[in-house]
């Protein structure tokens, strides 16, 4: 008859009690355990949609706080440039798997046409008199990000060296299509031509000033389609990707090096034919040279995000922020937030209901039981035991009904986070308005989310939930017993 | 000496006042003996019998058993070990049945007690008069002469040499009342257990080995 059997006793004994309890454990259970069941759906969605959303991140202005600025503030102010060694700088943390920084150039061709794409709607072939339909993307890391992303494929051919890539050879790699459009296979040169315009305000025309061949030779071939083979053909993604698909098509990896160059060449010989700008340019001490990057970190793993931004942030110029992938995140998850959020409301409210209801019905129990407590204590019980006995007696009969719960409140909860997406599902926008980063953006949606959203029975849902319930009802149960400690043999007993 | 106590004082604080309970109390008692304390209501006869079972403390003065201070034991400890108490409600647990309100202390105690407890709770009830289909039924469905040997055998379970017993025929009929001081007198003159009873009955003192008279918080020898 040790503390514990008398515990067991003082369950089976007092049946109409220890139901009450059971009864009340399982209805507060229920709402912890649907709150922790949708908090787990929800975070599980969250990490899975993360992980598709990928681990790319990029430093860039806050155009968020650029646009809530005070005009005459943001008139003045003049933003400081990254920096190549800044850029390098975070990518030597331990969080970045590989990183690039590439400067762009769009240029044309009177050698090569571009790939206008096959089998696609009118609406979406490229404009035909487009004279500069070439993207050269400038490379800094030889193996090319995109490829070792699955953005594309090596099909033919190699990738840069990295000799190429600091001596700024002019090699390029360029599409399997774009290729094919033109009779170019790897060892082929073509010739792309850097024109210098200038623009007439008063008569809206535009007139080319300067020009320069750019001889290029093709060193590997890519083939992007395993992109969109991934996509869901029907899906309205995928009509999005495939607008953008010629663009890809037509883009040309080239060491940074030759972007460089170009940009350069170009400003030089705008500014030799616009005196004005030139001008300007000399009275506020800027010369013709012009690098502008955009890097774009891989990270190791989604969950290095936050600590990878709470690094740099620091490291940045001011208005300078981090971007990652996973911040689509937030724009297409509105639903699954809300849902998240009400659950973590139900949760504490619940636990702070399960704390206050039980500790209450422990107490009454307990002043019920005052004259037995007595006795345990003046035939010598250490306090600690009959305190033990109490709470095995609470936790036994918690045990039984939390099991009770975990499973019916995992079933209620897939049934109310179904209705409140459908109703949730009429409020949400499509639009974004901020900026658009092509390298960290995905194809995913709204939809997707809620796809991927389910209500499940596995082990982190189950150790969650007796993990938050026993320990809710631990400290319902030990408020109580402190009347235990309290307790005086004398004035009961005598 | 089996149980000492010494220059005992226990008061009520009454404003500025003291209002004594118990006044340098001394009594000393051995073991085989049956002792009795015979008092009216509010003469500290219950309060003696609490300070002597440490269920609460004097304000002064000191209590040895075995010429040890139950100070220096530890209340609880010298509750567990060293004493057995009945009280004039008997103090059962009514949702246990005889034998296991008999079986409580024994799983408390640190005295050595057969390993097959429940026979010794059954013989113990026995001896006291509880047959075992008695012993086997819910506390609160016994007698109130078998409710209190139920409690004198629990008093008994821990082999202690030293049981306290307050107003422990109390609430039972004459009959029965002669019943239990002829257990008390049994565990006194045939086992050499120390009984002490608090009563406020001249019926039980005369049957006492020894008895004292507690007035107005003064101990005197009864006559």
């Amino acid at each position: 008859m040790n503390f514990m059997k008398r515990g067991i006793l003082g369950i089976t004994r007092k049946k109409g009690k220890s139901l009450i309890l059971l009864a009340v454990i399982f209805i507060l259970g229920n709402l912890i355990s649907g709150a922790i069941s949708i908090q787990q759906a929800t975070g599980n969605v969250e990490k899975t949609i993360k992980e598709r959303l990928g681990t790319a991140a990029t430093v860039d202005l806050d155009h968020d706080t650029l646009n809530n600025m005070p005009e005459d503030e943001w008139m003045d102010f003049e933003p400081e440039e990254l920096g190549v060694n800044l850029i390098k700088q975070i990518g030597d943390l331990p969080y970045v798997k590989y990183y690039d920084y590439s400067m762009e150039q769009w240029m044309g061709s009177e050698s090569i046409e571009p790939y206008q794409g096959e089998e696609m709607d009118e609406d979406f072939m490229m404009d035909e008199e487009d004279e500069i339909p070439f993207q050269l993307k400038g490379i800094n890391y030889a193996p090319i990000i995109d490829l070792e992303e699955g953005k594309a494929t090596l099909t033919d051919g190699r990738v840069f060296t990295d000799e190429e890539i600091e001596n700024g050879t002019a090699v390029a790699v360029i599409s399997e299509n774009l290729a094919a459009e033109n009779n170019l296979e790897v060892g082929d040169t073509f010739t792309l031509v850097n024109n210098v315009y200038s623009y007439d305000y008063d008569t809206d025309e535009e007139d080319i000033v300067a020009s320069r061949d750019v001889v290029l030779e093709v060193i590997g071939l890519f083939d992007p389609k395993s992109v969109t083979q991934e996509s869901d053909e029907d899906s309205e993604s995928n009509m999005m990707f495939m607008m953008e698909d010629p663009y890809y098509q037509n883009t040309m990896y080239v060491p940074n090096e030759i972007v460089i160059d170009e940009t350069n060449y170009n400003w030089e010989e705008t500014l030799k034919a616009d005196d004005e700008l030139a001008a300007m340019m000399k009275e506020e001490g800027e010369d013709a040279s012009f690098e502008y990057y955009e890097p774009i970190y891989y990270l190791n793993n989604p969950e290095d995000i936050e600590p990878f931004r709470e690094e740099v942030l620091p490291l940045l110029p001011e208005l300078y922020t981090v971007i990652s992938a996973t911040d689509q995140y937030e724009r297409i998850s509105g639903p699954m937030e809300s849902m998240s959020k009400l659950a973590k409301y139900v949760l504490i409210v619940a636990v702070a209901a399960t704390i206050l209801i039980t500790g209450l019905v422990v107490l009454l129990f307990l002043r019920d039981r005052k004259r037995e407590l007595g006795i345990y204590l003046s035939l010598g019980e250490k306090r600690s035991k009959v305190i033990g006995q109490i709470l095995i007696e609470v936790m036994v009969v918690a045990v039984v009904g939390i099991t009770l719960s975990l499973f019916s409140g995992n079933l209620l909860a897939g049934q109310v986070s179904d209705t409140i997406m459908n109703s949730d599902d009429s409020n949400q926008s499509e639009y974004y308005e901020g900026v658009y980063y092509p390298e960290l953006e995905s194809e995913l949606t709204t939809e997707d989310v809620m796809d991927s959203y389910e209500v499940n029975l596995d082990a982190s849902y189950v150790l969650g939930f007796y993990g938050i319930g026993l320990l809710t009802i631990l400290i319902s149960t030990v408020i109580p017993l402190i009347y235990i400690v309290r307790l005086n043999p004398k004035k009961i007993l005598m | 000496m089996i149980l000492e106590a010494k220059d005992l004082n226990y008061y009520y604080q009454d404003g500025e006042q003291r209002r004594y309970i118990l006044k340098d109390t001394s009594i000393s008692f051995e073991k085989g003996k049956f002792y009795t304390i015979l008092g009216q209501s509010g003469s500290g006869k219950t309060t003696l019998l609490s300070l002597l079972s440490a269920l609460d403390s004097p304000h002064s003065g000191e209590i040895l058993f075995n010429d040890e201070d139950i100070k220096k034991i530890g209340y609880e400890k010298y509750r567990r070990n060293n004493i057995g108490i009945i009280f004039q409600s008997y103090n059962l647990i009514p949702t246990f049945t005889a034998v296991e309100n008999v079986l409580v202390p024994m799983t408390i105690t640190e005295n050595e007690i057969p390993s097959d407890k429940e026979t010794v709770a059954y013989n113990l009830l026995d001896y006291i008069g509880i047959v075992k289909n008695k012993a086997d039924r819910l506390v609160n469905k016994l007698s109130g002469g078998e409710q209190q040997r139920v409690a004198i055998a629990r008093a008994l379970a821990t082999n202690v040499e030293l049981i306290l017993a307050d107003e422990p025929t109390g609430n039972l009929d004459e009959e029965m009342e002669q019943e239990i001081i002829d257990i008390f007198k049994r565990l006194a003159h045939e086992h050499g257990k120390c009984v002490i009873v608090v009563t406020h009955s001249n019926e039980i003192a005369v049957q006492s080995d020894q008895a004292f008279r507690l007035k107005k918080g003064v101990l005197s020898s009864y006559e």
